[in-house]
Protein backbone atom coordinates (compact mmCIF):
# COMPACT_ATOMS: atom_id res chain seq x y z
CA UNK A 1 0.00 0.00 0.00
CA UNK A 2 2.69 2.47 0.95
CA UNK A 3 4.90 2.07 -2.09
CA UNK A 4 3.76 4.47 -4.74
CA UNK A 5 2.75 2.70 -7.92
CA UNK A 6 4.23 5.50 -9.95
CA UNK A 7 4.99 4.53 -13.50
CA UNK A 8 4.74 0.84 -12.81
CA UNK A 9 2.67 0.51 -15.91
CA UNK A 10 4.35 1.40 -19.17
CA UNK A 11 3.26 4.82 -20.28
CA UNK A 12 0.93 4.74 -23.24
CA UNK A 13 2.51 5.46 -26.55
CA UNK A 14 2.20 9.06 -27.58
CA UNK A 15 -1.11 9.73 -29.21
CA UNK A 16 0.37 10.45 -32.60
CA UNK A 17 1.09 6.78 -33.18
CA UNK A 18 -1.92 4.98 -34.59
CA UNK A 19 -3.56 2.31 -32.51
CA UNK A 20 -2.63 -1.17 -33.68
CA UNK A 21 -6.02 -2.73 -34.19
CA UNK A 22 -6.39 -6.44 -33.39
CA UNK A 23 -7.15 -8.91 -36.18
CA UNK A 24 -10.84 -9.12 -35.32
CA UNK A 25 -11.20 -5.46 -36.31
CA UNK A 26 -10.61 -6.60 -39.89
CA UNK A 27 -13.13 -9.43 -39.60
CA UNK A 28 -16.36 -8.18 -41.19
CA UNK A 29 -18.85 -10.13 -39.03
CA UNK A 30 -17.24 -8.57 -35.97
CA UNK A 31 -19.46 -5.55 -36.70
CA UNK A 32 -22.70 -7.54 -36.84
CA UNK A 33 -24.38 -8.73 -33.69
CA UNK A 34 -23.99 -12.52 -33.66
CA UNK A 35 -27.12 -14.56 -33.18
CA UNK A 36 -25.57 -17.48 -31.35
CA UNK A 37 -25.39 -16.59 -27.67
CA UNK A 38 -21.98 -18.13 -27.06
CA UNK A 39 -20.58 -16.46 -30.13
CA UNK A 40 -22.16 -13.19 -29.07
CA UNK A 41 -20.51 -13.45 -25.69
CA UNK A 42 -17.13 -14.05 -27.33
CA UNK A 43 -17.84 -11.06 -29.56
CA UNK A 44 -18.63 -8.81 -26.59
CA UNK A 45 -15.50 -9.96 -24.80
CA UNK A 46 -13.39 -9.05 -27.79
CA UNK A 47 -15.13 -5.72 -28.26
CA UNK A 48 -14.69 -4.67 -24.66
CA UNK A 49 -11.02 -5.64 -24.74
CA UNK A 50 -10.66 -3.60 -27.91
CA UNK A 51 -12.44 -0.55 -26.46
CA UNK A 52 -10.31 -0.63 -23.32
CA UNK A 53 -7.06 -1.06 -25.23
CA UNK A 54 -8.03 1.73 -27.60
CA UNK A 55 -8.93 4.07 -24.76
CA UNK A 56 -5.72 3.26 -22.93
CA UNK A 57 -3.66 3.90 -26.03
CA UNK A 58 -5.15 7.33 -26.65
CA UNK A 59 -5.71 8.03 -22.95
CA UNK A 60 -9.40 8.53 -23.65
CA UNK A 61 -11.56 9.27 -20.65
CA UNK A 62 -14.94 10.01 -22.15
CA UNK A 63 -15.69 8.00 -25.24
CA UNK A 64 -18.21 9.12 -27.79
CA UNK A 65 -20.53 6.28 -28.65
CA UNK A 66 -21.38 7.57 -32.06
CA UNK A 67 -20.00 5.56 -34.95
CA UNK A 68 -20.42 8.54 -37.24
CA UNK A 69 -17.64 10.98 -37.85
CA UNK A 70 -16.79 13.16 -36.06
CA UNK A 71 -17.17 11.30 -32.81
CA UNK A 72 -15.62 13.68 -30.36
CA UNK A 73 -14.18 11.97 -27.33
CA UNK A 74 -12.16 13.61 -24.61
CA UNK A 75 -8.86 12.35 -23.38
CA UNK A 76 -6.07 13.39 -21.10
CA UNK A 77 -3.06 14.85 -22.88
CA UNK A 78 -0.06 12.62 -23.36
CA UNK A 79 2.60 13.03 -20.72
CA UNK A 80 5.21 14.49 -23.00
CA UNK A 81 2.83 16.97 -24.56
CA UNK A 82 0.93 18.96 -22.00
CA UNK A 83 -0.73 21.26 -24.45
CA UNK A 84 -2.07 18.61 -26.81
CA UNK A 85 -5.66 18.76 -27.82
CA UNK A 86 -7.98 17.07 -25.41
CA UNK A 87 -10.47 16.19 -28.05
CA UNK A 88 -10.02 13.33 -30.41
CA UNK A 89 -12.14 11.86 -33.17
CA UNK A 90 -12.74 8.24 -32.30
CA UNK A 91 -15.17 7.33 -35.04
CA UNK A 92 -12.69 4.75 -36.34
CA UNK A 93 -13.24 2.61 -33.27
CA UNK A 94 -16.77 1.55 -34.14
CA UNK A 95 -16.52 2.21 -37.85
CA UNK A 96 -13.99 0.41 -40.00
CA UNK A 97 -14.02 2.61 -43.08
CA UNK A 98 -11.76 0.28 -45.02
CA UNK A 99 -14.20 -2.59 -44.64
CA UNK A 100 -17.21 -0.29 -44.80
CA UNK A 101 -18.54 -1.93 -41.66
CA UNK A 102 -19.79 -0.27 -38.53
CA UNK A 103 -21.18 -1.38 -35.23
CA UNK A 104 -24.78 -0.31 -34.81
CA UNK A 105 -25.61 2.07 -31.96
CA UNK A 106 -27.58 -0.66 -30.21
CA UNK A 107 -24.58 -2.97 -30.30
CA UNK A 108 -22.23 -0.25 -29.11
CA UNK A 109 -24.48 0.08 -26.08
CA UNK A 110 -24.34 -3.66 -25.57
CA UNK A 111 -20.54 -3.40 -25.43
CA UNK A 112 -20.68 -0.52 -22.96
CA UNK A 113 -23.20 -2.41 -20.84
CA UNK A 114 -20.88 -5.40 -20.90
CA UNK A 115 -18.04 -3.17 -19.67
CA UNK A 116 -20.28 -1.66 -17.03
CA UNK A 117 -20.83 -5.07 -15.50
CA UNK A 118 -17.08 -5.22 -14.99
CA UNK A 119 -16.98 -1.72 -13.56
CA UNK A 120 -14.98 -0.62 -16.58
CA UNK A 121 -17.44 1.86 -18.01
CA UNK A 122 -20.23 4.19 -17.01
CA UNK A 123 -22.56 6.40 -18.98
CA UNK A 124 -21.74 10.06 -18.59
CA UNK A 125 -24.57 11.56 -16.63
CA UNK A 126 -26.60 14.30 -18.20
CA UNK A 127 -25.64 13.89 -21.82
CA UNK A 128 -28.86 12.20 -22.80
CA UNK A 129 -31.80 10.19 -21.59
CA UNK A 130 -29.55 7.18 -21.14
CA UNK A 131 -27.44 8.97 -18.60
CA UNK A 132 -29.33 7.52 -15.70
CA UNK A 133 -28.23 4.20 -14.38
CA UNK A 134 -31.28 2.55 -15.91
CA UNK A 135 -31.36 0.22 -18.82
CA UNK A 136 -29.11 2.41 -20.87
CA UNK A 137 -30.45 1.07 -24.11
CA UNK A 138 -32.84 3.90 -24.79
CA UNK A 139 -32.79 6.18 -27.79
CA UNK A 140 -29.28 6.44 -29.15
CA UNK A 141 -28.73 10.16 -29.24
CA UNK A 142 -25.76 11.63 -31.09
CA UNK A 143 -24.12 13.11 -28.06
CA UNK A 144 -23.97 9.97 -25.99
CA UNK A 145 -20.79 9.55 -24.08
CA UNK A 146 -19.43 6.97 -21.72
CA UNK A 147 -16.61 6.96 -19.25
CA UNK A 148 -14.21 4.23 -20.23
CA UNK A 149 -12.21 3.12 -17.25
CA UNK A 150 -8.92 1.72 -18.46
CA UNK A 151 -8.17 2.76 -14.92
CA UNK A 152 -11.13 2.56 -12.58
CA UNK A 153 -11.73 5.35 -10.05
CA UNK A 154 -10.32 2.95 -7.44
CA UNK A 155 -7.13 2.57 -9.45
CA UNK A 156 -6.84 6.33 -9.90
CA UNK A 157 -7.41 6.71 -6.18
CA UNK A 158 -4.54 4.33 -5.48
CA UNK A 159 -2.29 6.39 -7.74
CA UNK A 160 -3.23 9.61 -5.96
CA UNK A 161 -2.70 7.97 -2.61
CA UNK A 162 0.68 6.68 -3.69
CA UNK A 163 1.68 10.13 -4.87
CA UNK A 164 0.55 11.68 -1.60
CA UNK A 165 2.62 9.16 0.33
CA UNK A 166 5.66 9.56 -1.87
CA UNK A 167 5.69 13.34 -1.72
CA UNK A 168 4.86 13.61 1.95
CA UNK A 169 1.66 15.58 1.49
CA UNK A 170 -0.25 13.82 4.22
CA UNK A 171 -2.11 16.35 6.28
CA UNK A 172 -1.76 19.09 3.73
CA UNK A 173 -4.54 20.74 1.80
CA UNK A 174 -4.53 20.88 -1.96
CA UNK A 175 -7.03 22.19 -4.45
CA UNK A 176 -8.41 19.86 -7.01
CA UNK A 177 -7.09 22.20 -9.68
CA UNK A 178 -3.61 21.89 -8.21
CA UNK A 179 -3.78 18.15 -8.32
CA UNK A 180 -4.76 18.06 -11.96
CA UNK A 181 -2.98 21.05 -13.44
CA UNK A 182 -0.40 22.10 -10.88
CA UNK A 183 3.34 22.03 -11.38
CA UNK A 184 3.65 19.72 -8.42
CA UNK A 185 1.94 16.80 -10.04
CA UNK A 186 3.74 17.06 -13.36
CA UNK A 187 4.90 13.61 -14.27
CA UNK A 188 2.39 11.94 -12.00
CA UNK A 189 0.07 9.53 -13.75
CA UNK A 190 -3.02 11.48 -12.91
CA UNK A 191 -1.70 14.84 -14.09
CA UNK A 192 -4.15 16.17 -16.64
CA UNK A 193 -6.97 13.94 -15.49
CA UNK A 194 -10.52 15.13 -15.93
CA UNK A 195 -11.61 16.91 -12.75
CA UNK A 196 -14.88 15.04 -12.60
CA UNK A 197 -13.10 11.72 -12.74
CA UNK A 198 -10.55 12.88 -10.17
CA UNK A 199 -13.41 13.75 -7.85
CA UNK A 200 -14.80 10.28 -8.30
CA UNK A 201 -11.40 8.90 -7.33
CA UNK A 202 -11.17 11.22 -4.35
CA UNK A 203 -14.63 10.02 -3.38
CA UNK A 204 -13.17 6.56 -3.03
CA UNK A 205 -10.50 7.90 -0.69
CA UNK A 206 -13.12 9.81 1.28
CA UNK A 207 -15.08 6.63 1.80
CA UNK A 208 -11.99 4.93 3.13
CA UNK A 209 -11.38 7.84 5.48
CA UNK A 210 -8.16 8.76 3.71
CA UNK A 211 -9.23 12.17 2.50
CA UNK A 212 -11.76 14.88 2.92
CA UNK A 213 -13.18 16.99 0.14
CA UNK A 214 -14.67 20.40 0.80
CA UNK A 215 -15.49 23.65 -0.95
CA UNK A 216 -17.73 24.74 -3.76
CA UNK A 217 -18.07 23.68 -7.38
CA UNK A 218 -15.14 25.57 -8.80
CA UNK A 219 -12.81 25.78 -5.88
CA UNK A 220 -12.82 22.41 -4.30
CA UNK A 221 -10.04 21.41 -2.00
CA UNK A 222 -8.95 18.14 -0.53
CA UNK A 223 -7.12 17.17 2.59
CA UNK A 224 -5.32 13.88 2.85
CA UNK A 225 -4.91 11.88 6.03
CA UNK B 1 9.01 -96.19 -35.08
CA UNK B 2 9.94 -98.34 -37.96
CA UNK B 3 8.04 -101.23 -36.67
CA UNK B 4 4.53 -101.10 -35.45
CA UNK B 5 4.54 -102.39 -31.95
CA UNK B 6 2.05 -104.98 -31.05
CA UNK B 7 0.94 -106.03 -27.67
CA UNK B 8 0.47 -104.11 -24.45
CA UNK B 9 4.12 -102.91 -24.26
CA UNK B 10 3.50 -100.74 -27.32
CA UNK B 11 1.17 -98.52 -25.31
CA UNK B 12 3.85 -98.01 -22.69
CA UNK B 13 6.42 -97.16 -25.32
CA UNK B 14 4.24 -94.60 -27.07
CA UNK B 15 3.46 -92.95 -23.75
CA UNK B 16 7.17 -92.81 -23.04
CA UNK B 17 8.06 -91.23 -26.37
CA UNK B 18 5.37 -88.63 -26.13
CA UNK B 19 6.59 -87.77 -22.64
CA UNK B 20 10.11 -87.38 -24.01
CA UNK B 21 8.89 -85.17 -26.82
CA UNK B 22 7.00 -83.06 -24.34
CA UNK B 23 9.97 -82.58 -22.05
CA UNK B 24 12.22 -81.80 -24.97
CA UNK B 25 9.70 -79.32 -26.24
CA UNK B 26 9.47 -77.56 -22.93
CA UNK B 27 13.27 -77.24 -22.67
CA UNK B 28 13.33 -75.78 -26.15
CA UNK B 29 10.58 -73.36 -25.23
CA UNK B 30 12.29 -72.26 -22.07
CA UNK B 31 15.63 -71.69 -23.80
CA UNK B 32 13.80 -69.76 -26.47
CA UNK B 33 12.05 -67.70 -23.86
CA UNK B 34 15.32 -67.09 -22.07
CA UNK B 35 16.97 -65.98 -25.27
CA UNK B 36 14.06 -63.65 -25.97
CA UNK B 37 14.19 -62.33 -22.46
CA UNK B 38 17.86 -61.52 -22.73
CA UNK B 39 17.23 -59.96 -26.11
CA UNK B 40 14.46 -57.85 -24.63
CA UNK B 41 16.61 -56.89 -21.69
CA UNK B 42 19.42 -55.87 -24.00
CA UNK B 43 16.98 -54.02 -26.20
CA UNK B 44 15.46 -52.27 -23.25
CA UNK B 45 18.77 -51.20 -21.82
CA UNK B 46 19.90 -50.02 -25.22
CA UNK B 47 16.71 -48.06 -25.67
CA UNK B 48 17.12 -46.66 -22.22
CA UNK B 49 20.64 -45.60 -23.08
CA UNK B 50 19.44 -44.12 -26.28
CA UNK B 51 16.62 -42.25 -24.62
CA UNK B 52 18.92 -41.00 -21.91
CA UNK B 53 21.65 -39.80 -24.22
CA UNK B 54 19.16 -38.21 -26.52
CA UNK B 55 16.57 -37.04 -24.02
CA UNK B 56 17.50 -33.47 -24.67
CA UNK B 57 17.27 -33.92 -28.40
CA UNK B 58 13.95 -35.68 -28.09
CA UNK B 59 12.64 -32.81 -26.12
CA UNK B 60 14.07 -29.94 -28.08
CA UNK B 61 14.36 -31.12 -31.64
CA UNK B 62 11.00 -31.64 -33.32
CA UNK B 63 12.37 -33.63 -36.25
CA UNK B 64 14.28 -35.93 -33.96
CA UNK B 65 11.23 -36.34 -31.77
CA UNK B 66 9.09 -37.29 -34.74
CA UNK B 67 11.73 -39.80 -35.88
CA UNK B 68 11.91 -41.30 -32.42
CA UNK B 69 8.15 -41.62 -32.22
CA UNK B 70 8.12 -43.17 -35.68
CA UNK B 71 10.81 -45.66 -34.67
CA UNK B 72 8.83 -46.65 -31.61
CA UNK B 73 5.77 -47.11 -33.77
CA UNK B 74 7.74 -49.21 -36.26
CA UNK B 75 8.84 -51.69 -33.60
CA UNK B 76 5.32 -51.86 -32.31
CA UNK B 77 5.45 -49.82 -29.15
CA UNK B 78 3.82 -46.49 -28.57
CA UNK B 79 5.50 -44.55 -25.78
CA UNK B 80 2.39 -42.50 -25.27
CA UNK B 81 -0.19 -45.25 -25.34
CA UNK B 82 1.72 -47.36 -22.86
CA UNK B 83 1.95 -44.52 -20.43
CA UNK B 84 -1.58 -43.26 -20.72
CA UNK B 85 -2.94 -46.73 -20.07
CA UNK B 86 -1.20 -47.00 -16.77
CA UNK B 87 -3.13 -44.79 -14.41
CA UNK B 88 -1.22 -41.61 -14.91
CA UNK B 89 -2.77 -40.22 -11.78
CA UNK B 90 -0.85 -42.62 -9.57
CA UNK B 91 2.50 -40.94 -9.30
CA UNK B 92 5.04 -43.69 -8.66
CA UNK B 93 3.75 -46.67 -10.58
CA UNK B 94 4.35 -45.57 -14.10
CA UNK B 95 4.80 -47.52 -17.28
CA UNK B 96 8.04 -49.01 -18.53
CA UNK B 97 8.24 -46.20 -21.02
CA UNK B 98 7.81 -43.50 -18.50
CA UNK B 99 10.62 -45.09 -16.47
CA UNK B 100 12.75 -45.56 -19.53
CA UNK B 101 12.46 -42.01 -20.73
CA UNK B 102 12.46 -40.44 -17.32
CA UNK B 103 9.00 -39.17 -18.20
CA UNK B 104 10.52 -36.44 -20.31
CA UNK B 105 8.81 -37.35 -23.55
CA UNK B 106 5.53 -38.07 -21.85
CA UNK B 107 5.70 -34.88 -19.90
CA UNK B 108 6.35 -32.98 -23.08
CA UNK B 109 3.21 -34.32 -24.69
CA UNK B 110 1.11 -34.04 -21.57
CA UNK B 111 2.10 -30.44 -21.11
CA UNK B 112 1.33 -29.78 -24.73
CA UNK B 113 -2.02 -31.49 -24.33
CA UNK B 114 -2.83 -29.15 -21.47
CA UNK B 115 -2.08 -26.19 -23.71
CA UNK B 116 -4.27 -27.70 -26.43
CA UNK B 117 -7.14 -27.99 -23.98
CA UNK B 118 -6.56 -24.42 -22.81
CA UNK B 119 -6.53 -22.93 -26.28
CA UNK B 120 -9.58 -24.94 -27.35
CA UNK B 121 -11.39 -23.74 -24.25
CA UNK B 122 -10.39 -20.12 -24.79
CA UNK B 123 -11.49 -20.08 -28.39
CA UNK B 124 -14.57 -22.26 -28.11
CA UNK B 125 -16.80 -19.22 -27.79
CA UNK B 126 -15.66 -17.78 -31.07
CA UNK B 127 -15.29 -20.92 -33.16
CA UNK B 128 -17.84 -23.33 -31.76
CA UNK B 129 -15.19 -25.81 -30.71
CA UNK B 130 -13.61 -26.38 -34.09
CA UNK B 131 -10.13 -25.04 -34.69
CA UNK B 132 -7.77 -25.60 -37.54
CA UNK B 133 -4.63 -27.44 -36.53
CA UNK B 134 -2.44 -24.72 -38.01
CA UNK B 135 -4.25 -22.01 -36.04
CA UNK B 136 -4.02 -24.04 -32.88
CA UNK B 137 -0.28 -24.36 -33.34
CA UNK B 138 0.07 -20.64 -34.01
CA UNK B 139 -1.77 -19.80 -30.84
CA UNK B 140 0.25 -22.24 -28.77
CA UNK B 141 3.49 -20.90 -30.20
CA UNK B 142 2.40 -17.34 -29.46
CA UNK B 143 1.84 -18.23 -25.83
CA UNK B 144 5.29 -19.71 -25.40
CA UNK B 145 8.28 -17.89 -24.11
CA UNK B 146 11.10 -16.78 -26.34
CA UNK B 147 13.55 -19.56 -26.92
CA UNK B 148 11.16 -22.33 -26.02
CA UNK B 149 11.51 -25.39 -28.17
CA UNK B 150 9.53 -25.48 -31.34
CA UNK B 151 6.34 -27.47 -31.68
CA UNK B 152 5.21 -29.14 -34.87
CA UNK B 153 1.71 -30.03 -35.95
CA UNK B 154 2.74 -33.64 -35.57
CA UNK B 155 3.45 -33.02 -31.89
CA UNK B 156 0.02 -31.50 -31.43
CA UNK B 157 -1.65 -34.49 -33.08
CA UNK B 158 0.18 -36.79 -30.66
CA UNK B 159 -0.77 -34.58 -27.75
CA UNK B 160 -4.41 -34.74 -28.82
CA UNK B 161 -3.96 -38.52 -28.92
CA UNK B 162 -2.98 -38.50 -25.26
CA UNK B 163 -6.36 -36.97 -24.46
CA UNK B 164 -8.17 -40.07 -25.73
CA UNK B 165 -8.63 -41.65 -22.29
CA UNK B 166 -10.58 -38.58 -21.21
CA UNK B 167 -13.44 -39.39 -23.54
CA UNK B 168 -14.40 -38.63 -27.07
CA UNK B 169 -14.46 -34.86 -26.81
CA UNK B 170 -11.08 -34.16 -28.36
CA UNK B 171 -10.47 -35.55 -31.78
CA UNK B 172 -8.95 -34.77 -35.13
CA UNK B 173 -11.26 -34.41 -38.09
CA UNK B 174 -10.61 -33.50 -41.68
CA UNK B 175 -12.50 -30.74 -43.38
CA UNK B 176 -11.47 -30.63 -46.99
CA UNK B 177 -7.77 -31.24 -46.93
CA UNK B 178 -7.08 -29.52 -43.63
CA UNK B 179 -6.98 -31.20 -40.25
CA UNK B 180 -9.04 -29.61 -37.49
CA UNK B 181 -9.14 -30.25 -33.78
CA UNK B 182 -12.65 -30.68 -32.54
CA UNK B 183 -13.20 -30.07 -28.84
CA UNK B 184 -16.94 -30.61 -28.63
CA UNK B 185 -18.46 -34.06 -28.98
CA UNK B 186 -20.41 -33.35 -32.11
CA UNK B 187 -20.45 -34.80 -35.58
CA UNK B 188 -20.63 -32.69 -38.69
CA UNK B 189 -22.97 -33.89 -41.38
CA UNK B 190 -21.77 -33.94 -44.96
CA UNK B 191 -23.49 -30.69 -45.87
CA UNK B 192 -21.86 -28.88 -42.95
CA UNK B 193 -18.45 -30.26 -43.85
CA UNK B 194 -18.96 -29.14 -47.43
CA UNK B 195 -19.86 -25.63 -46.30
CA UNK B 196 -16.86 -25.37 -43.98
CA UNK B 197 -14.63 -26.62 -46.76
CA UNK B 198 -16.03 -24.00 -49.12
CA UNK B 199 -15.47 -21.32 -46.50
CA UNK B 200 -11.78 -22.16 -46.40
CA UNK B 201 -11.27 -20.64 -49.83
CA UNK B 202 -12.25 -17.01 -49.29
CA UNK B 203 -12.94 -17.09 -45.58
CA UNK B 204 -16.67 -16.78 -46.12
CA UNK B 205 -19.57 -18.22 -48.06
CA UNK B 206 -23.05 -17.04 -48.92
CA UNK B 207 -26.24 -18.75 -49.93
CA UNK B 208 -25.79 -17.91 -53.59
CA UNK B 209 -22.17 -19.05 -53.55
CA UNK B 210 -23.28 -22.44 -52.28
CA UNK B 211 -26.06 -22.61 -54.84
CA UNK B 212 -23.69 -21.85 -57.72
CA UNK B 213 -20.69 -23.87 -56.61
CA UNK B 214 -22.30 -26.90 -55.00
CA UNK B 215 -25.48 -26.90 -57.04
CA UNK B 216 -27.65 -26.85 -53.93
CA UNK B 217 -31.18 -25.55 -53.63
CA UNK B 218 -31.64 -22.33 -51.70
CA UNK B 219 -33.34 -24.03 -48.76
CA UNK B 220 -30.56 -26.57 -48.39
CA UNK B 221 -27.86 -23.89 -48.45
CA UNK B 222 -29.77 -21.77 -45.99
CA UNK B 223 -30.28 -24.66 -43.60
CA UNK B 224 -26.65 -25.75 -43.63
CA UNK B 225 -25.48 -22.19 -43.02
CA UNK B 226 -27.95 -21.55 -40.25
CA UNK B 227 -27.04 -24.83 -38.58
CA UNK B 228 -23.41 -23.84 -38.54
CA UNK B 229 -24.19 -20.37 -37.21
CA UNK B 230 -26.30 -22.06 -34.55
CA UNK B 231 -23.33 -24.21 -33.59
CA UNK B 232 -21.16 -21.12 -33.38
CA UNK B 233 -18.90 -22.35 -36.16
CA UNK B 234 -19.64 -19.49 -38.54
CA UNK B 235 -20.13 -15.77 -37.94
CA UNK B 236 -22.72 -13.86 -39.91
CA UNK B 237 -22.01 -10.51 -41.56
CA UNK B 238 -25.22 -8.68 -42.40
CA UNK B 239 -23.67 -5.51 -43.69
CA UNK B 240 -22.82 -6.87 -47.11
CA UNK B 241 -25.12 -6.95 -50.12
CA UNK B 242 -25.86 -10.59 -49.45
CA UNK B 243 -25.34 -11.98 -45.96
CA UNK B 244 -21.92 -13.53 -45.71
CA UNK B 245 -21.03 -16.34 -43.36
CA UNK B 246 -17.46 -16.14 -42.16
CA UNK B 247 -15.17 -18.77 -40.77
CA UNK B 248 -13.82 -17.53 -37.41
CA UNK B 249 -10.43 -18.95 -38.33
CA UNK B 250 -9.97 -15.95 -40.58
CA UNK B 251 -9.98 -13.66 -37.58
CA UNK B 252 -6.42 -14.68 -36.84
CA UNK B 253 -5.40 -14.49 -40.45
CA UNK B 254 -3.23 -11.71 -41.74
CA UNK B 255 -5.19 -8.68 -42.59
CA UNK B 256 -4.52 -8.64 -46.31
CA UNK B 257 -7.63 -10.63 -47.16
CA UNK B 258 -9.77 -7.66 -46.26
CA UNK B 259 -8.95 -6.11 -49.59
CA UNK B 260 -11.18 -8.64 -51.32
CA UNK B 261 -14.36 -7.51 -49.65
CA UNK B 262 -16.40 -4.37 -49.36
Amino acid sequence: MSTPPLSTTPTPASSSSPFPFPPEYSFPPFFTRQTNLTTHHAQLTKWSALVLAYARHHRILKLSLSPNSPATSTRMPPKDDDQAKQEIDTSELFHNARLNRQLAARDVRAVIDFLRKDGRAEYVAGTSSAGTDGEGSGSGGEGDMAWVYWRTPEEWAALVEGWVDATGQKGSVLTVYELVEGEGTKGAEFHGLDQELLLKALGVLVKRGKAQVFGQEDSQGVKFF
Amino acid sequence: MSRKGVGLAAFDRSRLTSAQYASHGSTLRSTNAQALETQLAVFRSLLQQFAQTHAKDIRSNPTFRAQFARMCAAIGVDPLASSSQSGSGAGGSSSIWAQLLGRSVNDFYFELAVRVVEVCGETRGENGGLIELRKLRERIMRGRLEGASEITEDDILRAVGTLKPLGSAYSVIKVGSKPYIRSVPKELNTDQSAVLEAAQVLGYVSVSMLMVNLGWMRARSQTALEDLVGEGMLWVDRQSAEWEYWSPGFMLENQDFTGTTG
